[in-house]
Order: structure tokens, then sequence, then C-alpha cells
């Protein structure tokens, strides 16, 4: 059978599907590609299938797809439990408890997973508009994806966790404030004893990029989707000139706040997001690089 | 020889959304707008998705029209004849005709409807003139052309408008454990076409997708997620034996047994039931 590298999971995939049947991307769609590089990720087409062991996955819908699950008698997957729709009476569900669960739970994350055994069928789907990203992940590959941003993974696929280290505060004493415009924790997620698939739900848009070697960009920390574990993350801030303004109103009313991505490897961004607030002015910060202008 | 002989022979057009008869050529179906010259889209497991309106399409009920405008958060934009009327919670009117009548129609409950968030009073809407109405989240206007003696339950605050031949009523929760934990409030709305056909439309958050149960078939529906249903599937909230936090056991989800026809909704605010 002849092969060919979907150019969005980057998996070797059938050219004679119309999908590729490991992430649902169109195969006969010409690529969107902007100026500055950052390539479209196309919605998986209504009703897609996607083949994951003997099981598979049914995308149904587009302002708000749902993952329909058709889960062989050998497979499972797990998720949250906010992110069920629908099950059948056949599917086993079971608590799958989470490691540090105090620490999560002060971070606002899902302290049990629920497994789901097959067979049977489930659905899955996320609250806001956007879509269904899938990412088919070999043998020791692993991914880092943003806190909330997990819909599902097949079972062969280790979650772990750790701190994103992007943060700042502002305001002193009883008034100090810890922000965390990336998240307090990131997700990552590697598949082991062979491939696995992992299922995000990007609100909006999703773009992809390509980084080089020490190449670097800033993108909003919140739009950051996922990226290769070899992307290293800073926080970057950034003043304007003073054209008139008071000084210090300038220090945090007109600041940005960014995350300064460092290459190389594979970047997504979604194009829904909630830029940090800027009220007060920051007294510290994680490591982070600094532009007046 | 019977005069069908000599009539030619027109092969109608069913609508798989509302099985209505359409003359060939047509290209959305007259009586709910759903697009004729596009593939039904089912799922596997037999969910059929809302017929995603084109922008602009047209469809009619009584002798008024409605037309659909806008694909992610749709107006639904009505031609009102002079003897029709159609009825609606007053927050979804978009714009109006000066000209078209408004009425307030007490639907009871009064005070227990209030504290359920519910609004004991809907607004009426008189011909002729034109009226449109939103809601205001992402999402579809789901058509459910209502033929006489049918009965329609519709989750809170998902109705948009419906045509004056159909009643309106609504039913409490009974049970202590669906009231608290089937995450559907206080009540849910009833719809009876009693002698006359009827247009009832909803709006569906993000994606909607509606399955027909047979008799005693069971599927397990998150609260949240549920939309519409026939008055004959019956609805229980159902507690799985599951841990979702530390201090929390048992999520409940809404168990629907057929027969008849279950809507749902993929965008919805989770309920916090555990």
């Amino acid at each position: 059978m002849n092969t060919y590298i979907c150019r969005y999971c980057r998996q070797p995939s059938d050219p004679n599907s119309p999908t590729c049947p490991l992430c649902g991307a169109p195969v006969d769609i010409r690529s969107s590609v902007s100026d500055s590089g950052w390539v479209e990720q196309p919605p998986i087409k209504d009703m897609a299938r996607l083949q994951f062991g003997q099981s598979h996955i049914q995308i149904a819908g587009t302002t708000v797809p749902v993952a329909e699950f058709n889960l062989a008698p050998s497979d499972w997957i797990y998720f949250s439990h906010h992110v069920l729709l629908w099950t059948d009476t056949q599917t086993q569900l079971t608590s799958m408890p989470m490691r540090g669960g105090w620490n999560r739970r002060l971070a606002g994350m899902p302290l049990i997973m629920v497994e789901g055994r097959g067979p049977g069928h489930l659905a899955l789907s996320d609250n806001h508009a956007g879509e269904v990203v899938a990412l088919p992940l070999q043998h020791n590959q692993q991914i880092w994806v943003r806190e909330h941003r997990f819909l599902a993974a097949t079972g062969n696929i280790r979650y772990d966790w750790h701190p994103t280290g992007i943060w700042y505060t502002t305001g002193s004493g009883d008034d100090q404030e810890t922000h965390y415009p990336m998240g307090q924790y990131g997700d990552v997620f590697g598949a082991t004893g062979g491939p696995g698939l992992l299922l995000l739900h990007s609100p909006g848009n999703t773009f992809i990029r390509d980084l080089q070697p020490n190449q670097t960009m800033l993108i909003q920390p919140s739009a950051l989707l996922y990226r290769d574990v070899s992307v290293r993350l800073s926080l970057h801030l950034e003043y304007p000139r003073n054209m008139g303004l008071a000084y210090w109103h300038s220090r945090w009313s007109y600041r940005s706040i960014w995350a300064r991505l460092y290459g190389p490897g594979r970047v997504a961004v979604q194009s829904i997001y909630a830029p940090p607030e800027d009220t007060e002015m920051i007294t510290s910060h994680s490591y982070a690089t600094t532009h007046h202008w | 020889m019977t005069l069908a002989c000599y009539l030619p022979s027109v092969e109608m057009i069913q609508c798989q959304w509302c099985h209505a008869q359409n003359q060939p050529g047509t290209a959305s179906c007259q009586t709910c707008g759903a697009p004729l010259n596009e593939r039904d889209k089912v799922s596997d497991s037999g969910w059929r998705e809302a017929p995603r309106l084109r922008d602009m399409t047209e469809f009619r009920f009584s002798g008024s029209t409605c037309q659909v405008e806008g694909e992610l958060v749709p107006v639904a934009e009505i031609a009102l004849h002079p003897q029709d009327g159609v009825y609606f919670e007053h927050h979804v009117l978009l714009w109006k005709d000066e000209s078209v009548p408004l009425s307030s129609l007490n639907t009871g409950g009064g005070m227990k409807r209030t504290i359920g968030g519910m609004p004991h009073i809907v607004t009426v809407a008189n011909g002729p003139g034109r009226i449109a109405f939103s809601r205001d989240a992402p999402g579809e206007l789901v058509v459910l052309p209502l033929h006489p003696g049918m009965e329609l339950d519709v989750r809170e605050h998902a109705f948009l408008v419906a045509s004056h031949s159909i009643q309106y009523s609504f039913i409490r929760i009974k049970g202590l454990v669906n009231l608290l934990h089937g995450g559907n409030g206080m009540y849910v709305d009833r719809f009876v076409t009693a002698g006359y056909p009827g247009m009832l439309l909803l709006h569906g958050n993000g994606n909607v997708l509606e399955r027909t149960l047979q008799p005693g078939e069971k599927i397990l529906v998150e609260p949240g997620g549920f939309l519409y249903k026939d008055s004959t599937v019956q609805m229980q909230a159902a507690q799985m034996q599951l841990k979702t936090g530390m201090m929390r056991h048992g999520m409940y989800l809404a168990e629907m047994t057929g027969p008849g026809r279950v809507g749902i909704q993929s965008m919805y605010v989770h309920h916090h039931a555990d």
C-alpha cells in the first residue's frame, strides 16, 4: 500500500482515504499557509472516522464537534467526567485517580479521570465553539498540552503534568496575587508500548508552525494549544514607549505579557484566548526577558 | 381506466428530518427548511445530525413564512400572515415591525415558575408583519413541525418560538433525586398539538443530534446535553458508581428510556450534580 506523511499529524497515512485515518485531516485539500508560515489545521470533516486499535472514533458536527467512540472489547480510553455527553449502558465506566490530588485541586484540574472500556459506545464534547484536534503519538513520543484542552486519550498514553514555570505577581503584603497566564500546570502526554491517540478540543481555529533551532517567537500565553517537548518557554514582558502618559500608567496599563517560545519543534495555537489582566504593576516574576520601547 | 393513469407520475421527495413530501427540484424542505440535496448525516450509533439550515432558507407554516439568516447564531425571521400568531419568551425578540401587536399570555404556575427561573408569562405576536428571534450562543436552529396529537418535552430556555396552534404547558420534574441531580432545573416545557399542526423552533447550543429509541431501549445522557424528547420517552436521573473528586461519589446522568425521539446539544454547562 502506498503511504504518505500527513502534513498535519506527521504520521504515515493512507493517500487513498478521503481523510487521514489517524487524525481526520482531509487528504484532498490544498494546505492553507499564512505569509508568516502558520499552517491552518483543517477541521475534521463531519462524520469522518479515525482509527485506533480495533476501535474507531467518528466526529459529528462542526460548531462544537462531538467525538463518538465505538470501543472494541480490548480497547479503553480515559477522559474527564465533565466532557461525557452520552454513553450506552454496556460501556464500562470506572474511576482513574490522578497523583498529586491536592495540588491538582488547587490548580483547578480534574482529580480523577474516568476510564471507558469497550465493548460499547460513548461520546465526548467540550463547551466551546471550536475544533477537535487528533494527535496520534508514536511509541515514546511526548507532547505538551495546555491545561483544560485535553479531551480524551487511548489507554496506552501516559498522562503526566508539570508546573509551567510561567508566572508573575502583582500587589504586595496581603494583597499579593500570583498570576499564571498559561495556567499553573501543563499536561504532558506520552505513548508507551505502541502508538496511541490523543484528542484535544481547541476553541476557535487551530494553527500550527515549526520553529527552527533557536528560532523564537512571542504568543499570547493562553493561546498556546500544544508544543513538542523540545520547544522551550519563558515569560517576556514588553512595555510601550512613554508617549506623554504618566510613567506609572505605562508600567501596567499598556504592557504586554507574552510567552516566548524557543525552537526547535512544532507549536500549535488556538484563535480564542483570554489575554492576561493588566491592572497592577508586576512585583516579581519567573525568568523573563524584558523590552522597553 | 382510472384517472390516475392519465396523470404524469411525479416522484415526491421525502424530507429525512420531518418526513414531509416535497415537489421534485426543491432544494430545501418547504416544511422545515432542511436541505434536500445533501446526504443525511447519521453516526454509526444512530445519532442523526439536525440539518444545518442554509443561510436565507425559507419554509412555511400555516399562512406564514420563516426565513433563517446566519449560521453561527441563526436568526429566525417570520413574516406573519394576518390570521397567524406566534409566542416566545420576550428576551429572544431581536426586532419587529412597529405594526406587529404584542400581548402577554399567562402560562400559569406564577411564583413557582419564577422561583424556578422560568417565565410565567410568554409574549404573543400577531400578524400581519415581520418579527425576528435569536438566542445568544453559537448553535443551531432546530425546526420541529408538530403533527396533530404530538407532545414534545423541551429543556428550559431552549424554546425559541412556537406557532399559536401549539399549546404550551410545563411539567414539574418529579422526585427529589431528579430535581437535585437531574441537571434540568425544576421544569420541562411541554408543547402539545391538539387538532391542528404547528411549528416549534428551538435553539440548540453547539451541534444538535437526534436519536430514536425503540421501546425499552435506554441511553445515558449528560443532563446538560438534553434538549428535547417525545413525551413517551421516560427520563430519570441515574447515579453512576464513579468517584469524580476527593469527596465526591457518584455522577448523575439522565437515563432515557424509549420509545421516542431524544435530541441533544453538544455545548452545555456541565451540571454540578456531583
